[in-house]
C-alpha cells in the first residue's frame, strides 16, 4: 500500500515537546507531514477520552509527547500520563487495535532532532500497519 | 429504614422546616455523642451494630479523631401514602416493554411498594410483559400518542426489539429509556466486542458451550443445528427475530424523552420518576426538560459512599473474594477496583456499603462521555511512585495494570453501547 498517507494526531506538552517541535521547524529538519499537533499544557492533560475520540474519528495513530521523566513542569504529570497510557494500550488491544498505534515518547524543548526521528519512525510504523481498522468498517 | 419510614420522615420535615433545622442540629449532636460512645464500646456493641445495618456500621468504624465525611444520600420524592384515585381527565395509558435485558428492570417497577396498587387507578397498563397481558397487536391498534408513558428497559439487539421500540415511540407521548441497558447498552452491549458479530455468537452458544456441544455431538453429529430465523412448517411459516451484529441503545434507534439509569433503577430514582409523572397527570405540572436523566446527582457515587479515602498507593489489584474487605475504608485503597470515581451518584452507594465495588451502572458523570476512560485516570493516580524506584518504569506499571483481567469489559461493563468506539475492530496488517 504505497499510496497510504496516515493521519496522525500528536499531543505535545506546552513546556517540552511543543517547543521541541518548534525547534525542529526552526532547524528546518525534514520530516513527513502526516501529523497534526494539538498543544496541551501537560501530557497529563491528555485525557484517555481524547485519544479514544481521535481513534473513533478515524485517526490512524496517536502520539503523546511529554517532558522527560523528572522534567515535568508540573512535577509528576508525565508519570500520570504514562500510567494512563499503559492502561489504555491494554484496552485498545482488547478492541482489536494494534497497540503500536498509540505511542508515548519523551521529547524535551531542545530535542528537535528527536522530535523529527520520533515522527518519522512513527509514520513508518503506521504505514506498515495500514489504515485504521475502524475507518475500514465505516466504509 | 424502610421506604415508607423515609417518606414519612421527609414529609414531616417539609411540614416544619424550623423544626427540621433544630432536628438536624440535634441529630448531629447525637451522632457526635454516639461516635465518642462507640469508640469506648466493646465487642458486644459491635455485634449489635452489625444488626443495625451497613450504613450505621460504617459510621462506627471511623477511627476516632478523624473528620467524619459528609455523606449525601439520594432523596426520595414525596409521593404521599397512596395516589389520589383516578385523574380528572381519565386514566392514562402506561406501557412497559422489555427489550434486550435480564428483566430486572421490569420487576423493579414494583419497588414503588404498595403504591403499585394505586397505579392501577392512575393508569391502564396496556403492556407489561412480566405482569400484564397486552400484546403487540393491541399496541398496533392504538392511535398515535394514545399511550401517555412508555418505559423501555433493555438495549435493542434484534429485529423484534427494534420493531417494538419504534412502534411504542409512535404510539407514546413520553418515552423513557428505563434502566442501564436502555440508556447505555448495559451488559448486552458487551456482545459488540465479538469481532465476527452475530454469527460467531450464535455458533459459540449453540455448538461450543459445554451443554450445547454435548447435545450437538449426540443428536446432530454431521451438521450442528442452529436456530433459523424462519422455518416452513406444514402449518405455515414460523419466524424468529433476527439477531443484530451491533447492540444499540434505545436512543440510537428512536427519540428518547427521559433517561432513568440503574441496574435496576433504585427506589429513590423510581420515586422521583413517578413523582414527575403523578404531578403531570394530576396537577398538570410541567415535566422536566426533554433529555433529562432522572434520579442522578451532580457528583460522583463517592459523594454518597460512607467509606473514607486515605489516598493509599496500591501495587496490586484484587477482587473482593481475594481479600477480607475492611469496613469504612475506600475499596480502591484496598486494591479493589471500584468504578465510583467515574460513576454519577444517585444510587446511594448500596454496593460499596455492602463491601462490593461499584460497577458503574448509573453511567458516566455529566461532563464526560467515556466512563471507562475517566476511570483510567482514577486508576492511574492510584499507582505508586515507589521509594526504590522514583520513576516506576514502564515495565513495572505494565506488570501492575496487567493484573486487571479484561479491563475493557470491567471499565465499560455497562456503557459500551455509548462509548466512542462501540465495536471491536480487526487489524488487517497493512493489506
Amino acid at each position: 500500500m504505497a499510496d497510504f498517507e496516515p493521519r496522525i494526531v500528536t499531543f505535545c506538552c506546552n513546556w517540552c515537546s511543543y517547543a521541541g517541535a518548534d525547534g525542529a521547524g526552526v532547524a528546518r529538519l525534514q520530516m513527513p507531514t502526516n501529523f497534526r499537533i494539538i498543544r496541551t499544557m501537560c501530557s497529563a492533560r491528555v485525557d484517555p477520552e481524547f485519544i479514544l475520540r481521535a481513534f473513533s474519528k478515524g485517526a490512524d495513530g496517536v502520539m503523546v509527547l511529554g517532558c522527560h521523566p523528572g522534567d515535568c513542569h508540573y512535577i509528576g504529570g508525565n508519570y500520570r500520563a504514562r500510567r494512563r497510557i499503559a492502561l489504555l494500550r491494554l484496552v485498545l488491544e482488547q478492541y482489536g487495535f494494534d497497540p503500536k498505534r498509540l505511542k508515548l515518547e519523551w521529547v524535551s524543548a531542545s530535542e528537535g532532532e528527536k522530535f523529527q526521528k520520533t515522527v518519522t519512525d512513527f509514520v513508518d510504523v503506521i504505514k506498515a500497519l495500514g489504515p485504521t481498522p475502524l475507518q475500514k468498517e465505516a466504509n | 429504614m424502610s421506604f415508607l419510614d423515609k417518606l414519612f420522615k421527609k414529609k414531616e420535615s417539609v411540614e416544619n422546616k424550623a423544626k427540621d433545622a433544630a432536628n438536624k442540629a440535634e441529630n448531629a449532636a447525637k451522632d457526635a455523642a454516639a461516635k465518642v460512645d462507640n469508640a469506648a464500646k466493646n465487642v458486644a456493641a459491635k455485634v449489635d451494630s452489625a444488626v443495625k445495618g451497613a450504613a450505621e456500621d460504617a459510621k462506627q468504624t471511623v477511627a476516632p479523631g478523624t473528620v467524619e465525611k459528609v455523606i449525601h444520600e439520594p432523596k426520595f420524592a414525596d409521593l404521599g401514602e397512596l395516589l389520589p384515585g383516578a385523574p380528572a381527565g381519565g386514566k392514562i395509558n402506561l406501557a412497559i416493554y422489555w427489550a434486550a435485558a435480564c428483566g430486572g428492570c421490569d420487576v423493579s417497577v414494583l419497588d414503588v411498594n404498595e403504591r403499585i396498587l394505586t397505579i392501577g387507578d392512575m393508569a391502564n397498563i396496556v403492556m407489561w410483559p412480566v405482569a400484564a397481558d397486552g400484546k403487540e397487536k393491541d399496541i398496533a391498534a392504538m392511535e398515535d400518542g394514545e399511550i401517555t408513558l412508555t418505559l423501555i428497559s433493555g438495549a435493542v439487539r434484534n429485529s423484534e426489539n427494534e420493531h417494538m421500540v419504534r412502534l411504542l415511540r409512535q404510539k407514546s407521548k413520553i418515552l423513557v429509556a428505563y434502566g442501564t441497558c436502555a440508556c447505555f447498552g448495559g451488559s448486552p452491549a458487551l456482545a459488540n466486542l465479538v469481532v465476527e458479530g452475530k454469527d460467531e455468537i450464535l455458533n459459540y452458544v449453540y455448538t461450543k458451550t459445554p451443554t450445547s456441544a454435548d447435545f450437538q455431538q449426540t443428536y446432530h453429529k454431521d451438521k450442528p443445528v442452529i436456530p433459523q430465523t424462519s422455518y416452513k412448517a406444514p402449518e405455515g411459516e414460523l419466524t424468529l427475530p433476527v439477531l443484530y451484529d451491533t447492540v444499540k441503545t434505545v436512543d440510537q434507534v428512536v427519540d428518547v424523552d427521559y433517561y432513568v439509569p440503574g441496574c435496576p433503577p433504585q427506589q429513590e430514582t423510581i420515586s422521583q420518576m413517578l413523582k414527575a409523572v403523578v404531578d403531570f397527570v394530576y396537577a398538570g405540572v410541567a415535566l422536566p426538560p426533554k433529555g433529562t436523566t432522572i434520579g442522578i446527582t451532580t457528583k460522583t457515587m463517592c459523594d454518597e459512599c460512607p467509606r473514607k479515602k486515605s489516598n493509599a498507593r496500591i501495587t496490586e489489584f484484587l477482587e473482593p473474594y481475594q481479600v477480607n474487605v475492611k469496613e469504612g475504608i475506600c475499596l480502591m485503597d484496598q486494591g479493589i477496583l471500584c468504578l465510583g470515581p467515574s460513576t454519577i451518584g444517585g444510587c446511594g452507594a448500596k454496593c460499596t456499603r455492602a463491601g462490593q465495588p461499584c460497577r458503574g451502572c448509573y453511567g458516566p458523570t455529566a461532563d464526560v462521555q467515556e466512563q471507562g476512560a475517566s476511570m483510567f485516570t482514577a486508576v492511574a493516580s492510584l499507582l505508586p511512585i515507589l521509594d526504590d524506584d522514583p520513576i516506576c518504569d514502564e515495565e513495572k506499571i505494565i506488570k501492575i495494570v496487567s493484573e486487571i483481567r479484561d479491563p475493557l469489559g470491567y471499565f465499560y461493563a455497562f456503557t459500551l453501547g455509548k462509548s466512542l468506539i462501540k465495536k471491536a475492530v480487526k487489524e488487517t496488517g497493512g493489506q
